[in-house]
């Protein structure tokens, strides 16, 4: 499965996007939705012509708004001078994307 | 006829002999005598002049010319051989002036050919020592009569190429060949020429080679007339064969002493290595490496893992555990953050390899406590065991096997006991499932283990799994795929995190989906589907700025998915005419 493609980090995180969960998620909040092209696999040019097809790109923007999101609250506790990340950071951060 | 004059004109009075006894009389190029005849002085006083910087083809040239006519020249052409070996300037301008009389009757380009056919007498060296004590007076004289020359030397080369070293052939089709070789020989002359122009003597210059660079002067002219556009050729030094030597032998030196040094790939290994292995026997590293740690999660997490595992043991050893499993997990962090291969890459390898396999056998089944009961002898191993298995677990994937990973882990772990170094073989993605892993199963004690942590407790998932079995099907893959995107959070974030703060940074995921989910429901009504398609993503992306004029879908793809999302996501032509994904 997608593995961690970063050599250099200290810590490495699994790059894969939990699929299921995503389609979970969007089909518990929106049952009469469907999440597209999830199915039409039948194109099996690519050993990985799977999964990812219909959310992947969801999966692209929840981990950009986490990007954003982290990174918002990083620059909150640096700007208090904080070396750790408090919930009010988070919070501050959340409130200003999300007003 | 003079026809040796040792001192300078040997050569090309043997030359000009042979050519005159040689030298057919016909004309074929009747029309052009009248050119030939003016070209064959100026190229005459170009090589006289050229002599004087010690060209003997010039002069070779020059007697060509001077025979263009030897009916009518052959006296002239000695004296004025003659007179260039005497030095004598003004023969040759009395010849210059005679010769133009007397050469339309034959072309220079017979008379060049002729020339070149014939091989020299003399030998290569002898012009040497004749053309040197030459060139000094001549130089001065022939500038005067450059200008007045330059246009007819100029003239000159173009008849030359048709001349070939073939002789007597004057037809036309042969001409086509000589032409060809005459560029050639032009080339080859020119390149010689230039050479030695610029020595002031063409002492190596052999009979052959002067008659051959007798086409060569095209570039002779100009540089005669204005001097300073004469194309100097670069000066050319034999190679310093020693100091190449010299050079090879001191540059040879340094890389040797750098390989054997460094036979890995990378040499921080080096650095980070022995703290690997000390972190094992000795824990007084511990609190170094944990301050330095900002993943202190991590340790935290393996800390709460390890008491989990091994509840009978003795708080202290637990302790003591969690802190050889933290400053093992530094240490591997340390390694991994320098370095991707290490002496022990493939012993490493091995092990995880091995590591893997066994966790696939043990499979979901054993227990924890088992595990931990286990585990007890090879504290030392289970420390590296734990890493590495849950690294390879972390392999294998999913949230589930977690739990039931860390303890065959640790089974694996007592019974991969020398094998510490596998662990840091793929320290980058072992972090993130050993990570994972002690997620799952630290639990409440985690916190009692945390508090002795020095580093800062971080760990997120407590709640989802070992708390309570109840709410299971909604709330743990909720969570666990929650967990996913709050450790990337932590990750982008780059900073120790407390714990509160992750639980902040879940709840805030839960409404970024509802509103995701809203969003992308309002786009594929308002598109009229009931379908959401990609489309609908790149309008929500534009919508909260992330996709830009500038910064397209498919940037951000390549930023930040992985090649295999990349893969699906950009459409990219195969062979056979196909585009996958298909549009």
């Amino acid at each position: 499965m997608a593995l961690s493609t970063i050599v250099s980090q200290r810590k490495q995180i699994k790059r894969k996007a939990p699929r299921g969960f995503l389609k979970r998620v969007f089909k518990r909040k929106k049952p009469q939705l469907r999440l597209e092209k999830s199915g039409d696999l039948l194109v099996r040019f690519h050993p990985f012509s799977g999964w990812e097809w219909g959310t992947g790109e969801v999966h692209l923007n929840c981990l950009l708004f986490v990007h954003r999101l982290a990174e918002e609250s990083r620059t909150n506790a640096c700007a208090s001078k904080c070396r750790v990340i408090n919930k009010e950071h988070v919070l501050a951060a959340a409130k200003k994307s999300r007003g | 006829m003079a026809d040796h004059n040792p001192d300078s004109d040997s050569t090309p009075r043997t030359l000009l002999r042979r050519v005159l006894d040689t030298a057919d009389p016909r004309t074929p190029r009747r029309p052009r005598s009248a050119r030939a005849g003016s070209c064959a002085l100026g190229t005459l006083m170009w090589l006289w002049n050229l002599r004087g910087t010690g060209l003997e083809r010039l002069r070779a040239r020059r007697a060509l010319l001077e025979t263009a006519s030897p009916r009518k020249l052959s006296g002239q052409t000695r004296t004025i051989a003659r007179g260039r070996s005497h030095g004598a300037r003004s023969v040759g301008r009395s010849a210059h002036i005679q010769a133009s009389g007397h050469l339309e009757e034959q072309t220079p380009r017979t008379l060049l050919k002729n020339i070149l056919l014939t091989a020299p007498e003399s030998s290569i060296l002898m012009p040497e020592s004749v053309v040197k004590p030459v060139p000094a007076p001549q130089a001065v004289q022939p500038s005067r009569q450059e200008s007045s020359c330059g246009s007819l030397e100029l003239q000159l080369p173009e008849l030359e190429p048709p001349t070939t070293l073939a002789p007597g052939l004057l037809a036309p089709g042969r001409r086509k060949q000589r032409l060809r070789l005459s560029v050639f020989q032009q080339g080859v002359d020119q390149g010689l020429s230039l050479s030695q122009e610029p020595q002031g003597n063409a002492d190596a210059s052999s009979l052959t080679r002067s008659l051959n660079l007798t086409f060569a002067t095209p570039l002779q002219p100009q540089s005669v007339q204005r001097p300073g556009l004469a194309r100097r050729p670069p000066a050319r030094r034999a190679v310093d064969v020693g100091a190449f030597l010299r050079d090879l032998r001191d540059t040879s030196l340094a890389p040797p002493n750098i390989v054997l040094e460094d036979t890995q790939p990378f040499s921080q290994p080096m650095v980070g290595s022995p703290n690997v292995y000390h972190s094992l026997p000795c824990t007084p590293h511990t609190g170094a490496e944990d301050a330095e740690q900002a993943a202190g999660r991590k340790t935290q997490s393996s800390g709460p893992g390890l008491q989990k595992n091994s509840p009978g043991k003795p708080a202290q050893f637990l302790a003591g555990e969690a802190e050889e499993v933290n400053a093992f997990a530094l240490g591997f962090l340390s390694t991994s953050s320098g370095v991707s291969g290490e002496d022990e890459v493939e012993p490493l390898h091995d092990g995880v390899e091995e590591a893997e396999k066994k966790m696939e056998e043990e499979g979901v089944s054993v227990s924890e406590m088992e595990a931990t009961g286990a585990q007890g002898p090879s504290r030392v191993e289970e420390a590296e065991g734990h890493t590495e298995v849950t690294e390879a677990e972390g392999s294998q994937g999913t949230a589930e096997a977690d739990g039931p990973g860390a303890s065959s882990g640790d089974e694996d772990a007592s019974g991969r006991a020398a094998s510490p170094e596998s662990a840091s073989s793929t320290p980058e993605s072992l972090q993130a499932r050993r990570h994972h892993q002690f997620l799952e199963p630290a639990p409440a004690p985690g916190a009692a283990v945390l508090s002795s942590e020095p580093a800062e407790p971080l760990l997120v998932r407590h709640p989802p799994r070992p708390r309570t079995t109840g709410p299971r099907p909604r709330q743990d893959p909720h969570k666990a795929g929650l967990s996913h995107y709050v450790k990337l959070f932590s990750f982008y974030a780059k900073m120790p995190m407390e714990r509160k703060a992750l639980e902040m940074v879940e709840k805030c995921l839960d409404k970024y989906f509802q509103h995701l989910c809203d969003d992308l429901e309002v786009f594929a009504a308002h598109a009229g589907r009931k379908t959401v398609k990609p489309e609908d993503l790149e309008l929500l992306m534009r919508r909260q700025g992330l996709v830009t004029d500038q910064v397209s879908l498919h940037v951000l793809v390549e930023r930040h998915l992985p090649l295999e999302y990349r893969q699906l996501l950009i459409p990219c032509a195969y062979s056979g005419n196909s585009v996958f994904p298909a549009q």
